[in-house]
């Protein structure tokens, strides 16, 4: 993975009406590496994630990927770049199948046979998946939905995938076994910006991490840096 | 009905030129008017529906409601001679084939078919092709659709060109059948079909098709076989419409339900 790859956020403010919330937010993330931002309730974290996607316009800065500028883009053509999401809260498509959400995953690629190869895999990382093909993704529980949307955010086989609040919702087990999975996807040479609140299994993942707190990054560093570091447990305790 | 008058401008149009082949001025009339429609469609997507799009829907339906009466005031105006009924050519066979005292007309028989292709090649693209899936995504939940590198705009645009232009065949259907056309034609229609939709169950494309026909069945019933006059047919079955939706809420045939029991 070269640098080529990396995305950057250089200094992003943005804001909701008159209420600021990311202030000055610059950060790497480096290609072929996790990623991880940490911070608690209302620090930012989902706002940053729209503004990589173009959700959410940012009053200032830039969001880089190898050096050509995302800010302005419509979210397809920043889709189209290489970036994929897995949202928060799953986000499948309630009133499809299965299928047809791993489909969507995979919109912008138009080679049937390159879609279909590309199921097989998800279908191999989960075989519950397979089994359920034709189920409506709005019927089943809450971990196979996040399954489905797992699942889908691997069908374009994204050069970076934004993984916002895996955990959230989900039993102890099936994040676990969520965090194993994002693990293997990077050594498979996806490059991860995890976006967590569940501090210790996501330092276990990481090569590095940022801790978010109102709007501002707080602390840097690697996992060891960070769990030893007072300005995280101020993020998340003070 | 723009639909249809524009099929019927394209009509005079060609036979102004000379072409007089029913068959071709048939392809035209659809062609222009099917097309024109669609264009109409989007641009009515991108200037009036979009820009609302975070406002109530309620307010989209008022807006939609008073475009409606734009433009059949507009036809009315401008339009010349607009505000009186035009004869529609007849563009299809004339043949009729008697069994007993039941006559069945050619006509009858091509717009029957020609309406089942139609629904046949909506259900296909809707529910098969990669188009509409991108409709159905977007339908569902906007932003998540964008995140999977769906091109929003262009697929509202497509899928208002698309019910725009399947309505301007549905009104070019309606002037070859009745072959008179007025600027208030689409008026009852459009409550017809909606009531249609509503009876049959929104969301469901068999739902409006059966809701379709159990209105004809009520209005033929109202106007045959009650003993008031047959001008009371539709207040008979709009009753009709009335009961079976404090009967059945959500339709004759509900949404195919999503939510976890």
């Amino acid at each position: 993975m070269s640098s080529a790859n990396n995305l950057e956020i250089k200094d992003v403010y943005a804001a909701y009406d008159s209420a600021d919330v990311l202030q000055g937010v610059s950060l790497k993330v480096e290609a072929g590496k996790i990623t991880c931002l940490l911070g608690s309730n209302g620090a930012g974290k989902s706002t940053l994630i729209r503004v990589i996607l173009g959700l959410t316009q940012p009053r200032q800065g830039k969001i880089e990927i190898g050096g050509k500028n995302l800010v302005g883009l419509q979210t397809h053509n920043i889709i189209a770049s290489g970036i994929a999401c897995i949202p928060e809260g799953r986000k499948m498509f309630p009133k499809m199948t299965v299928v047809e959400n791993l489909r969507l995953g995979a919109f912008q690629e138009t080679s049937e046979a390159i879609v279909l190869e590309r199921m097989d895999r998800v279908f191999d990382i989960f075989p519950r998946l397979f089994e359920r093909k034709t189920q409506l993704a709005g019927t089943m529980s809450g971990g196979e939905q996040a399954m489905v949307s797992i699942g889908r955010g691997l069908m374009s086989n994204p050069k970076i995938l934004l993984i916002d609040e895996p955990s959230l919702g989900l039993s102890p087990l099936f994040v676990r076994e969520n965090f194993n999975i994002i693990k293997r996807i990077n050594e498979q040479g996806t490059t991860v910006f995890l976006v967590e609140q569940n501090v210790h299994q996501t330092l276990a993942i990481a090569h590095y991490g940022y801790v978010l707190s109102q709007g501002r990054v707080v602390a840097e560093g690697t996992p060891d840096q960070l769990s030893q570091n007072d300005e995280l447990h101020e993020a998340y305790f003070g | 009905m723009v639909g249809t008058f524009v099929g019927f401008t394209t009509y005079l149009g060609l036979s102004a030129v000379g072409i007089d082949n029913a068959f071709v001025q048939l392809v035209g009339v659809l062609v222009v008017a099917v097309g024109a429609m669609a264009l109409l469609g989007a641009v009515i997507a991108r200037y009036l529906v979009l820009p609302l799009k975070s406002a109530p829907p309620l307010n989209i339906l008022l807006i939609t409601l008073m475009l409606g009466t734009v433009l059949r005031e507009s036809v009315r105006l401008f339009y010349p001679d607009g505000s009186n009924p035009k004869p529609f050519p007849y563009l299809l066979p004339t043949d009729s084939w008697a069994f007993g005292s039941f006559t069945l007309r050619a006509d009858s028989i091509i717009l029957f078919i020609g309406g089942l292709l139609v629904i046949i090649g909506v259900n296909v693209l809707i529910n098969k092709t990669k188009m509409g899936l991108a409709i159905r995504a977007v339908a569902q939940d906007e932003e998540t659709a964008k995140c999977m590198g769906i091109n929003y705009t262009f697929t509202v645009l497509l899928t208002f060109a698309l019910g725009s232009g399947v309505a301007a065949f549905a009104g070019v259907m309606n002037g070859l059948y009745y072959n008179e056309i007025n600027f208030s034609m689409g008026l009852l229609l459009g409550v017809i079909g909606f009531s249609a939709a509503i009876i049959g169950g929104l969301g469901n494309i068999y739902g409006a098709i059966l809701g379709g026909f159990l209105f004809a069945a009520l209005q033929t019933v109202g106007a045959v076989a009650l003993p008031f006059s047959s001008a009371y047919k539709d207040v008979f079955a709009f009753g009709g419409v009335i009961a079976l939706m404090v009967w059945r809420p959500t339709g004759l045939i509900a949404e195919k339900s999503s939510e976890r029991v």
